[in-house]
């Protein structure tokens, strides 16, 4: 049994829960301590986060570390999301938060703190896996954008980031005077606007009929239609498992449309500050209700600290999940590569070909599991560039990649990836570049080596048509011998091989030789 | 809707005054029924003498709180009427005309009952020095000499020492005098004018110091008639008959007693204070200065020095009371508890072994094999001490984090915490500094606690944390195990000998979880979400007391069977008070133990015919919280440390918690039935507003808290012949087993 404490320093709060992680009971919640500190106020209207927020910061954080001792804590983790993301002195502040407290904060990237959500979630809710059969949308409200992942079949098909988050809305809107419209009707129109495209590019083919909430404020709204009397039958399902029709959901809303923020701090049971960032929040789930038609709405009540729990626990092999979401990360990863013309069935051999040699010198190149993720996603991201321009993929994918999010990566394995994309042209960019992108030397080397890998990898596979049952690659001697088993002629593969092998016996010290399964 | 909105429905308004009781008057109703205690020759000497006592010191708080906040709002102009119908000016009227009877009847009391029988006892208490024999004058003459005099300070009043200052609730002596060289020409012109100048005398005055026993005892030598009778003076009376020793070039004219209470009522403006620590402080200080809301005479003051108080202390005609004895009877409490006398005392209580306990056995062991109820008095506290003092020196423990409110002088708690803390505990404590009267106290161990190295919360701004909660949290081998002691009393070892109260000790997790997130929520972290067990003041409680009367009158209304039984200690929110009556109009059956004030009327025709309300004076101070509702058979118990006051509800951290182990709920179902059954200590509402004695014919005389003795002293019997009868317990053969 290990005590575990997950750190989120948010935009408009800092919680902390303290789990406990065992195999036999898994994660559980033992304590949730959130104070209110709004750092996403000073990041997104200043740019910078103030001296005296920092402090408060810290004398909360030092609170934490307390509680920590309190309880002896074995481990921790401490993530900063947006506001700390988002401010000009990201740096600063963390250093000093570290020689503060000692404790430090690394700040996640949006696309890894939805993708630690979305585990959360799938990880926390029992019935998560029933839910995501049919058209599912989990719309994860923060409180400088709002990310919408789009299930279906039990597969994540898409992940967006919508700039809705409640404290920039909030702020948006105090900063215009008053005119003849009403708070609502403005809120209304600013996140009818942000969603159009939205509707436009993901919601034509797909039947949303499900919408699964992450928000720290909407299970308020649940808690009061469960709690009160009145509203016993609308809400199904115990804690955790809270569901509520959407017909329900909207009706309450537009009850509260009536109140001032006071009265919908009394009615439901909140402080009157986390009354001001409950409306946002329920406005951006009633419009993306509308924009879907969606017909049930479920608030589990999970929090970033549940992701980085289940992450710890699950990296730490104290949990194992039934969920696959290195799958779900190459799901999302196809279909930008799908959005960018990339051609499946060549990502799916150039994939399996960069993976096979991949797997076969695990000794030379020494690389984990992540490494070889990011080789995945290099290899189905390798195409996108000629979307742009067919003479110089390599920069055009570097930017295209740079411009999108990956959800579950970091910042910095986003640059990996795209940095071993563009590489993998040899005749665009050199492998020298990629000293300059200021990588340290463990993310520096596992760049060169993957690098290696694909563009040896793409030497094998030179044209679309090509269909691989299967690639194997054995070291033997100073050789690393790559079988192909195919129908195919892959005469121009191996005549032009030798194009694409020299980075990769300069950086292994072995040489590739291309062979056909007799 | 909120209940307030929802004033007028069915043609009846819920809310007019005429369905409300004023809560000034109500206290005044309790004082009464304390009174009468004192009255009821049924009771023993010593009893009755300690209950007019206990109605002096309760009508002393009553004038510190409440009368002074209304004398605060007549100057501040607040006119705004009670749910009564009563401006701060009426009701300080009324309360004049009530307060001066009450007084008068205290004093009717101990001259014609108490005074008499305690003679008749063989324990004389002198009231005038005068009354001395020449024996007993020259005992306390020298008592004087050596024992009061150095502790004397004499305070002369002329042109050029101002009035001095008269501190809060003292007992002082005053006195007119006159200049000895001046005294013959005095006396010579008295005779021509008949009146005195006031230019001739002074005035001086002398506290009587409370650093010295008020009651002195004299030798049974000193010429009384029987070698068995006791005699006592107080000691403002041998301070008077040497008053010329303190004033030597004087000679006194007069001299009278007297006190005065004054505005004490404590209203920090906390959202300034920077430092609420230092802001208390300053209060307390400040306290002995507050307006002067009572000043107490003696009957037969000389008018010229009567004057001179009034216009010195600016005290109006309604506010001066003149008492026919000894002015504050709070040292009654001394002669009740004088060594000896035992036929005339109620003979005193041991708390016993808690049904659910086992002695020696380690007490988290025993609370995992299910929840705990503890009824206080008659069941001990110690396990209560025991769980922080165990925790304080066990291995397993992490941390321990409690609410304190009030505690003992020489609290083991505080010592425990103190020890957990040097144990390195993580100890947390939420000390109340507003607790009233106690804020002095309270600051001085809170201080020793940090010390120890304790987190110590002094207190929430704005709010004031009454809850009573502790929490263990050990690292046991299946995990993070948390133990909760809730409890409707504070953690105070010495009034958990005569407090009606209850607890409860448990390891629910679900308890656990809301344990923890109350003490996140105290530490200045955000409030949870959703609370599993606990109903927590000021946010979420008065709207769960209401949505659980409110569900009663929608079974009553279903056509099923509804009730409600309630114990607190007082009743005056309006809201909640309309949620009753709107449940007893649609037949909800509600009876309520309410030992002090209670703004509901009974009786009304429509509104409240079915209510009935009760209020139980004994020889306990009844204090815990239980409150029961039917719920259609499915029935629910809880206890608490709320009242259902607007206080409670609304500017206080409360907890109210459900108990749901069968055993303890049928307690508490017996514990009810035997208040509600009580006809010897009960006093019934009656829709006049008056308290009267059940009717007892043909009933059962039942004195619930006698009952209440009995059945722990059987229980601990029991519990004791189990565990002798069972020292040696044979093996059973294996057929035996089987069957």
């Amino acid at each position: 049994m290990k005590l575990f404490a997950a750190i989120d320093v948010g935009s408009y709060e800092i919680g902390m829960k303290i789990f406990e992680l065992s195999r036999k009971n898994g994660v559980k919640e033992l304590d949730y301590i959130r104070h209110r500190i709004e750092l996403g106020t000073d990041s997104y209207n200043t740019g910078k986060i103030s001296y005296e927020r920092m402090d408060e910061l810290c004398s909360v954080l030092k609170g934490f570390k307390e509680i920590m001792n309190s309880y002896h804590v074995d481990s921790f983790r401490a993530f900063g999301t947006s506001a700390i993301r988002e401010t000009d002195n990201t740096k600063v502040i963390l250093d000093q938060i570290k020689l503060r407290t000692g404790i430090t904060v690394l700040p996640l990237s949006n696309s890894e703190q939805r993708f630690l959500d979305i585990k959360s979630v799938a990880l926390k809710s029992r019935n998560f896996h029933s839910i995501i059969e049919s058209g599912t949308a989990l719309i994860d409200i923060g409180g400088g954008s709002t990310q919408v992942s789009i299930f279906d079949s039990s597969k994540l098909i898409t992940t967006v980031n919508l700039m809705l988050g409640k404290l920039r809305l909030r702020r948006s809107l105090s900063e215009l005077e008053p005119a003849s419209y009403s708070y609502e009707e403005l809120l209304s129109e600013i996140i009818e606007n942000e969603i159009h495209s939205f509707k436009k590019m993901y919601l034509k083919k797909l039947s949303i009929k499900n919408i699964i909430v992450i928000d720290d404020h909407l299970p308020y709204i649940l808690h009061k239609l469960s709690g009160d009397g009145m509203y016993d039958a609308a809400v199904q399902g115990e804690s955790d498992e809270r569901s509520v029709t959407a017909e329900q959901f909207v009706k309450f809303i537009d009850r509260l449309r009536q109140m001032s923020g006071e009265q919908i701090s009394r009615e439901i049971g909140i402080p009157m500050e986390s009354a001001s960032l409950l409306i946002p929040s329920a406005y951006i789930v009633k419009h993306l209700i509308k924009a879907m038609e969606a017909e049930k709405i479920f608030v589990p009540g999970v929090a970033l600290s549940d992701g980085i729990a289940y992450d710890y626990a699950e990296k730490n092999r104290i949990i194992r999940s039934d969920h696959d979401f290195s799958r779900d990360i190459i799901t999302s990863v196809e279909n930008i590569s799908t959005r960018y013309r990339g051609g499946q069935n060549m990502g799916d051999i150039l994939s399996k070909s960069a993976l096979a040699v991949f797997d076969g010198m695990k000794k030379y190149h020494g690389l984990d599991a992540r490494g070889r993720l990011i080789l995945e996603i290099a290899s189905r991201l390798r195409d996108v560039g000629r979307f742009v321009s067919l003479s110089t993929p390599g920069p055009s994918a570097y930017s295209i990649i740079m411009g999108t999010e990956i959800i579950g990566l970091s910042h910095v394995e986003r640059e990996m990836v795209a940095v071993i994309v563009s590489s993998s042209y040899p005749k665009d960019i050199s492998y020298e570049d990629v000293m300059e992108s200021g990588f340290d030397e463990k993310n520096y080397l596992t760049v060169v080596k993957l690098t290696a890998i694909l563009r040896l990898a793409s030497g094998m596979v030179r044209s679309y048509k090509r269909r691989f049952n299967g690639v194997k690659a054995l070291v033997k001697e100073k050789e690393l011998i790559i079988t192909v088993d195919t129908d195919n002629n892959i005469a121009l593969e191996r005549g032009l091989f030798f194009e694409k092998t020299g980075l990769f016996e300069e950086v292994f010290g072995l040489k590739p030789v291309l062979r056909k399964k007799a | 809707m909120k209940t307030s909105d929802k004033k007028k429905t069915g043609g009846i308004d819920y809310r007019s005054p005429e369905y409300y009781i004023n809560r000034e008057l109500s206290w005044m109703k309790f004082d009464e029924r304390v009174l009468e205690e004192a009255r009821d020759k049924s009771l023993p000497l010593m009893e009755r003498v300690k209950m007019l006592g206990i109605t002096a010191s309760n009508l002393d708080e009553f004038f510190m709180v409440r009368v002074a906040s209304l004398k605060d709002m007549v100057h501040a102009g607040y006119n705004k009427r009670d749910i009564a119908g009563m401006t701060p000016k009426e009701q300080l009227s009324e309360l004049s005309t009530v307060t001066h009877e009450f007084t008068d009847l205290q004093y009717v009391t101990w001259r014609r009952s108490l005074l008499p029988l305690l003679k008749e006892k063989g324990i004389r208490i002198i009231s005038r020095h005068e009354e001395l024999s020449a024996k007993e004058g020259a005992y306390l003459d020298k008592y004087f000499e050596e024992e009061i005099f150095p502790v004397l300070t004499p305070m002369a009043v002329d042109s050029s020492r101002p009035f001095p200052l008269v501190r809060n609730k003292t007992l002082n002596i005053g006195a007119i005098m006159t200049p000895l060289d001046s005294a013959n020409l005095l006396s010579r012109e008295r005779e021509k004018d008949g009146e005195k100048k006031p230019d001739e005398t002074d005035f001086a005055l002398v506290q009587v110091p409370d650093v010295l026993p008020r009651l002195i005892p004299l030798p049974s030598d000193l010429g009384s008639d029987s070698k068995s009778e006791r005699t006592f003076i107080l000691l403002e009376e041998v301070i008077e008959r040497n008053l010329s020793r303190l004033f030597l070039n004087y000679r006194i004219e007069c001299a009278h007693p007297f006190r005065i209470m004054r505005n004490a009522d404590l209203a920090i403006d906390e959202d300034e204070a920077e430092d609420l620590l230092k802001e208390i402080e300053k209060q307390v200080k400040r306290r002995q200065w507050g307006e002067v809301i009572r000043l107490e005479v003696e009957e037969g003051i000389e008018p010229a020095l009567l004057h001179i108080l009034i216009e010195e202390l600016n005290v109006g005609e309604q506010d001066i009371y003149r008492i026919n004895g000894p002015l504050d009877l709070a040292f009654l409490s001394k002669i009740a508890s004088l060594p000896g006398y035992d036929d005339l005392k109620i003979p005193g209580w041991t708390p016993r072994q808690p049904k659910y306990m086992v002695k020696d056995e380690d007490i988290f062991t025993q609370i995992r094999k299910g929840d705990i109820l503890l009824q206080h008095p008659y069941e001990s506290f110690e396990p209560v001490v025991d769980f922080i003092r165990t925790a304080a020196d066990d291995k397993d423990t992490l941390a321990i984090k409690m609410t304190l409110y009030r505690v003992s002088g020489n609290s083991p708690i505080i010592a425990a915490l103190a020890r957990a803390a040097e144990n390195g505990k993580q100890v947390m404590v939420l000390v109340e500094l507003k607790a009233r009267f106690d804020e002095e106290h309270n600051i001085n161990w809170a201080r020793t606690l940090e010390k120890a190295g304790c987190h110590v919360i002094y207190g929430l701004v704005g709010l004031k944390t009454h809850s009573k909660i502790a929490l263990v949290v050990r690292r046991e081998e299946e995990g993070i195990r948390r133990y909760v002691h809730l409890g409707t009393g504070n953690y105070n070892d010495t009034t958990a000998r005569f407090y009606t109260d209850m607890g409860l000790l448990t390891c629910s997790e679900a308890i656990g979880e809301d344990a923890t997130a109350v003490f996140n929520m105290l530490s200045g972290y955000s409030e949870p979400v959703a609370w599993n067990k606990l109903s927590v003041a000021p946010l979420w409680l008065k709207d769960r007391f209401i949505y659980l009367i409110g569900r009663e009158e929608m079974h009553a209304k279903a056509g099923r069977e509804a009730r409600i039984v309630a114990k607190m200690n007082s009743l005056c929110d309006p809201d909640i008070i309309e949620a009753l009556y709107r449940a007893s109009a649609a037949g909800v059956k509600i009876d309520l133990i309410i030992r002090g004030i209670c703004s509901l009327k009974t009786g009304i025709p429509g509104i409240s015919e079915n209510i009935t309300v009760r209020s139980i004076v004994g020889f306990f101070l009844e204090h815990s919280r239980i409150f029961y509702f039917l719920n259609g058979g499915n029935e629910e118990y809880y206890l608490g440390s709320a009242d259902w006051m607007p206080r409670n509800l609304d500017r206080r951290v409360e907890i109210v918690f459900p108990v749901e182990r069968e055993e303890l709920r049928a307690d508490l179902r017996h514990f009810l039935s035997l208040e509600l059954s009580d006809t010897i200590k009960a006093h019934v509402l009656t829709p006049e507003g008056n308290y009267e004695k059940p009717d007892r014919r043909g009933k059962k005389a039942v004195n619930s808290q006698k009952e209440l003795c009995k059945e722990a002293r059987e229980n601990a019997r029991r519990r004791q012949q189990v565990l002798t009868d069972r020292v040696f317990i044979p093996e059973m053969s294996p057929a035996e087993e089987e069957n």
